[in-house]
């Protein structure tokens, strides 16, 4: 059991659909007031119920001032990897530094392919997402004066030009459940993103840590250096219960200080649309939180 | 050569992030800012996405949209080869969702293949990049069409798709303008662009001429319209006091190759400059680039309007008509009988035509296919005058739209002309104190609800969030909280409305006072609402309990038991009752009952009431803010196919008789939805005659709805002896009778006459048919139903 000993970070998990635009914003703006760190929104090009993530991740940077932003997680099969490097560092600059780049090999290829995308298997898109890392990264490297190449099987550079970089350290999460991808997170990103309702069990954390740690350690890393992230979904009641994140704001901290303490999270990320809870989560479950982790720590 | 295309201006920005100059990576967005406040229309950003100097232009637009309000933006141009044209189609269609229609899209086929191959991205010869830009093309149009049946399939030499989802289509038709030097690309703009825009400075001007030819020929050649295409000129220059270079140009060199120099001089060089290239070369949209925040405000100033105007006398000296012509697909698409070129300026731009890419979303509404064959969409009370005084002069069905939720399904037609306030959705409190509430008709109860609860307010509408505050608020509102607080007409202080002439005029119990009580239950009939005022009520939470019982056993015994419980019940209760036909010999009756009040003792009390008079078989009671019942979905259309059938009375008791009869409509099999809704209390406290909603002594209203009016209307019309009126809104049968159903003799008389004094040409006439004009005989033959 790990404490990583970041700093933590709370967020909110908004649905960007298409079909109620102002509720999206209206979210978004509910986040920041309620003091959320992180504004985070899935990226499934393919799903025409959602509006672009990009577009809106842009369009939503340029009308909040403090909050963070991020896709949740970016589908790099449809998206060509040194255009995003650019993007990102574009949305980085524009915003004085409040986006960081979630991002993910792409688990649906049959939409993915009718988009015009290539169908990969699960290994080639853990390969192709650490070619895409490797450009995205060359390309940000603004100040290094070797020639960019990466001759990758899925993602070639060959003397692109580098920069601009962005604004801060933009952290890479890799939205990641399986081993291959957990091992290319120790080796090659900031962060790991998986979604608490995909594991099986709390100690699928603790498991998944062990694979990212051994593989960052064996790269010359240190596991802190890798932020774990999640996903959380719950429901706000005034009954405590024995479930995990069901029940009063209390529950809630003393249980996301556990997550935190025992099993190395440092950011929670709220699913659920819904604005009340949202001011809730920002307002007293993160301070509660925090309180109890530092107290600890 | 004057292709007649209203002017527009703008400002190219660089996309400069600053990162190496140490610069403000917001420099282009002040830019932006700065042009939309100098009053230009358009902003747009070069797009090199190989350049690290330079910002991705899609983020950096989608940017600039989020901080202006009002000025258009676009790519110029576009490097599609670095983008899948799929995702393309997306993120322009939700940027242009964002910025509410301000997207239009600038392409190219990729120049700087060099820069691009080694940013990974596979070098095409020109004749392959112009295919690939056609193939890329189709795909943008296709997958934003959402009125065409099934996924995207597409395979293209370039491009593929294999069943993308079709969607979101944008906020408007994007136009796809193409920035092109090369034949092949000019011939591609002549078969699919919507604009031409000319390579950079005087390299394009000397091509004006030659390729204005060029695009008109294959536009022709397609069966296009070449005013369907802007021709776009990006220009550079400076206001030097003293011009040291320049040249007016004369109509003689638009024969040859322009010979500008640059543009530099005074701004009325400048205006001398451009008039000629506008009203004899052809440009409609002048961009002008080079940052230059001063040059910028001097464009806007003082050439801007100057060309304008001197324009604008050219044309007139011509007799050059100034139109949008839309693309031949959109043209192909029109019906007979509309005038489309004619459609007011203020109204053209936010019009939806078949061919349009937002039509699937707005033919249709929440209960019938429709396909109209223009559907304006004002929004303003002005905008609402100009589309009736334009619309009263086409010889077409005229329908009128807020939310399009009506069970009538009045707010569609074929063929005709829809006026949909959707845009006019503003809730705004007047007086805390009467509690005194403007609401425009565009606003749903939902929004209505959601709004007044900070207030500890409500105002009772229907069962619905997702109904229009214009349609229900003039026709009745029959509500969740009628009982005890009345019908949505009894809160209306004031309407200001648009007559069939397009004058504006508010009425009040004291202004117009006789059209304040027309439009108080006929309101379709005698204008378009522009704002309503209500008087709503202090609501807190209330109780809401479902009661299902399982009536197999004796339904109409159930009937009356339910009937008598109701009006027997503190005008506190509204209860709603909800059948369908018997299922496995199995009949269930819902109750929805609404208590207004958020004491628990007194809810269980009044829910028990209703529960004692039949075995339950599910309940469950809540005490909750009011506007949750009504909550609305989103504003995503309609998608409705084919015709509603509803038949609607007015109960005064829920006799044995008409349980009886009730009963053998439900066995019948000619209802699959069947309600009874409370009325009685604070609804009869209103003299009948007070509004045009006269039938006040009713204590129920009942509808049932079916697959045909040959089916259901034999059994209904069996029971109308039962029922002292009815309900227009929830009634689809248009035979004349019904008429005098829905209006007593002598409100039916009083509205002809406010019909003669301010609809004297039948203009509002899709709704009940009123038509003072015409004998008693032929009433509700003046509207035919859509087929």
């Amino acid at each position: 059991m790990t404490d990583y000993g970041h700093d933590l970070l709370f967020g909110s998990f908004i649905t960007p659909t298409n079909q109620d635009i102002e509720g999206v914003l209206e979210l978004t703006r509910v986040s920041e007031a309620a003091g959320l760190d992180l504004a985070t929104f899935q990226d499934h090009p393919y799903q025409a119920a959602f509006l672009d993530t990009w577009t809106l991740l842009s369009y939503l940077a340029s009308r909040t001032d403090r909050i963070r932003l991020a896709g949740n997680v970016i589908n790099l099969p449809l998206r060509q990897p040194a255009v995003l490097a650019r993007a990102v560092a574009s949305l980085d600059l524009l915003s004085g530094g409040r986006i960081e780049l979630g991002l993910g090999a792409g688990g649906f290829w049959d939409p993915i392919v009718a988009m015009g995308g290539e169908r990969l298997s699960a290994g080639e898109s853990v390969r192709a997402l650490a070619e895409g890392i490797e450009i995205i990264r060359g390309i940000w490297d603004a100040d290094n004066h070797t020639r960019l190449v990466v001759d990758g099987s899925f993602h070639r550079v060959d003397g692109a030009k580098r920069g601009p970089a962005p604004a801060h350290d933009v952290g890479i999460w890799l939205g990641a459940l399986k081993p291959r991808m957990l091992r290319l997170i120790g080796r090659s990103a900031d962060g790991w993103l998986p979604s608490l309702g995909y594991l099986k069990g709390l100690q699928q954390i603790a498991e998944s840590n062990m694979i990212i740690d051994d593989a960052a350690l064996a790269a010359g890393r240190e596991p802190a250096a890798i932020r774990r992230l999640l996903n959380i979904n719950g429901q706000l009641s005034a009954q405590p219960s024995d479930r995990l994140l069901v029940g009063p704001p209390r529950q809630w901290a003393e249980q996301l200080a556990a997550l935190a303490l025992e099993y190395g999270v440092s950011a929670f990320i709220l699913a659920g649309d819904d604005r009340d809870t949202l001011a809730l989560f920002g307002q007293e479950i993160a301070p509660a939180t925090r309180e109890l982790v530092a107290a600890e720590r | 050569m004057d292709y007649g295309q209203p002017l527009s201006f703008g400002a190219t920005i660089s996309p400069r992030n600053g990162a190496r100059a140490a610069g403000d990576p917001l420099a282009p967005v002040v830019l932006a800012q700065r042009a939309e406040r100098a009053g230009l229309d358009l902003v747009t950003v070069a797009d090199h996405p190989y350049q690290p100097d330079f910002h991705e232009t899609w983020t950096l637009l989608s940017w600039i949209a989020g901080s202006t309000d009002r000025i258009r933006i676009a790519p110029n141009v576009l490097n599609v080869p670095m983008r899948l044209p799929t995702v393309v189609a997306r993120a322009a269609a939700s940027l242009d969702l964002l910025s509410d229609g301000r997207l239009e899209l600038g392409l190219g086929a990729g120049h700087y293949w060099e820069a691009m191959s080694a940013m990974g991205i596979k070098r095409l010869e020109s004749a392959e990049s112009v295919a690939a830009l056609a193939e890329a093309i189709e795909i943008l149009r296709d997958l934003w069409d959402t009125s065409k049946p099934g996924p995207l399939h597409f395979a293209g030499t370039y491009h593929r798709a294999s069943g993308a989802e079709r969607g979101p289509a944008p906020a408007h038709r994007i136009q796809i303008w193409i920035g092109a030097a090369g034949p092949r690309m000019l011939d591609l703009i002549g078969r699919v662009g919507d604009g031409w825009v000319l390579p950079g400075g005087t390299a394009g001007l000397a091509r004006l001429a030659d390729g204005n030819r060029r695009i008109d020929r294959a536009a022709v050649a397609a069966g296009r319209d070449p005013r369907e295409i802007r021709r776009v000129l990006n220009l550079t220059g400076s206001f030097a006091p003293s011009s040291a270079v320049s040249s007016a140009v004369s109509s003689e060199m638009l024969s040859g190759p322009f010979a500008l120099e640059r543009f530099d001089g005074p701004p009325t060089q400048w205006v001398e400059q451009l008039v000629p290239l506008i009203v004899d070369g052809g440009i409609s949209t002048v961009l002008l680039s080079g940052d230059d925040p001063a040059a910028i405000d001097v464009f806007a100033a003082e050439v801007v309007p100057a060309v304008r105007e001197a324009v604008a006398v050219e044309r007139a000296a011509r007799g050059t008509t100034v139109r949008v012509v839309p693309p031949l697909r959109v043209r192909a698409a029109r019906r007979d009988g509309i005038d489309y070129d004619g459609v007011p300026a203020t109204l053209a731009d936010d019009a939806v035509e078949p061919g349009d890419v937002r039509y699937g979303a707005v033919r249709s509404n929440y209960l019938r296919g429709g396909s109209p064959g223009l559907v304006l969409r004002p929004r303003t009370a002005e905008e609402i005058a100009d589309a009736v005084t334009w619309a009263r002069t086409q010889p077409v069905p005229l329908s009128v739209r807020s939310a399009g939720h009506g069970i009538s399904g009045r707010s569609t037609n074929d063929g005709g002309i829809v006026i949909d306030v959707g845009h006019l959705r503003r809730i705004e409190v007047l007086d805390q104190a009467s509690r005194r509430v403007r609401i425009e008709p565009g606003a749903r109860w939902g929004e209505v609800a959601a709004a007044l609860r900070p207030h500890g307010w409500a105002l009772s509408s229907g069962d619905s969030g997702g109904v229009g505050v214009g349609g229900l608020a003039t026709a009745g509102g029959v509500g969740f909280l009628g009982r005890a607080h009345g019908l949505t007409i009894d809160h209306v202080r004031a309407v200001e409305l648009v007559l069939a002439d397009g004058t504006a005029v508010r009425a009040t119990e004291d202004e117009n006072a006789d059209l304040f009580w027309g439009m108080r239950g006929a309101g379709f009939a005698l204008g378009i609402v522009t704002a309503f005022e209500f008087e709503v009520d202090q609501v807190g939470d209330v109780g809401f309990g479902q009661l299902t019982f399982d009536v197999s056993e004796d339904l109409p015994g159930f009937l009356v038991r339910w009937g008598a419980a109701v009006e027997a019940s503190p005008r506190d209760t509204t209860s709603f009752l909800t059948m369908g036909p018997p299922r496995a010999g199995k009949t269930v009756a819902h109750t929805m009952n609404v208590v207004d009040s958020d004491d628990p003792d007194t809810v269980i009390e009044r829910l028990q009431r209703l529960a004692d008079i039949a075995p339950l078989a599910g309940q469950q009671a809540l005490i909750l803010p009011y506007d949750t019942l009504v909550s609305a979905p989103p504003r995503g259309g309609h998608q409705a196919a084919g015709e509603p059938v509803s038949r609607s009375g007015l109960l005064e008791h829920v006799t044995p008789e008409f349980a009886a009869a009730a009963d053998r409509l439900l066995r019948s099999g000619t209802t699959y939805f069947f309600q009874i809704r409370a009325l009685g209390g604070a609804t009869t406290d209103v003299e009948p005659e007070a509004t045009a909603f006269a039938h006040r002594s009713a204590q129920f209203s009942v509808v049932a709805m079916g697959a045909s009016h040959d089916r259901i209307d034999p059994v209904w019309d069996a029971m109308r002896h039962h029922f002292s009126g009815l309900y227009l809104s929830f009634e689809t049968d248009q035979r004349p009778e019904r008429l005098l159903e829905a209006f007593p003799p002598a409100t039916l008389a009083r509205l002809r006459e406010l019909k003669r004094r301010y609809d004297p040409d039948n203009v509002f006439r899709d709704n009940f048919p009123l038509a003072s004009g015409v004998p008693d005989g032929a009433i509700g033959k003046a509207t035919g139903r859509v087929s």
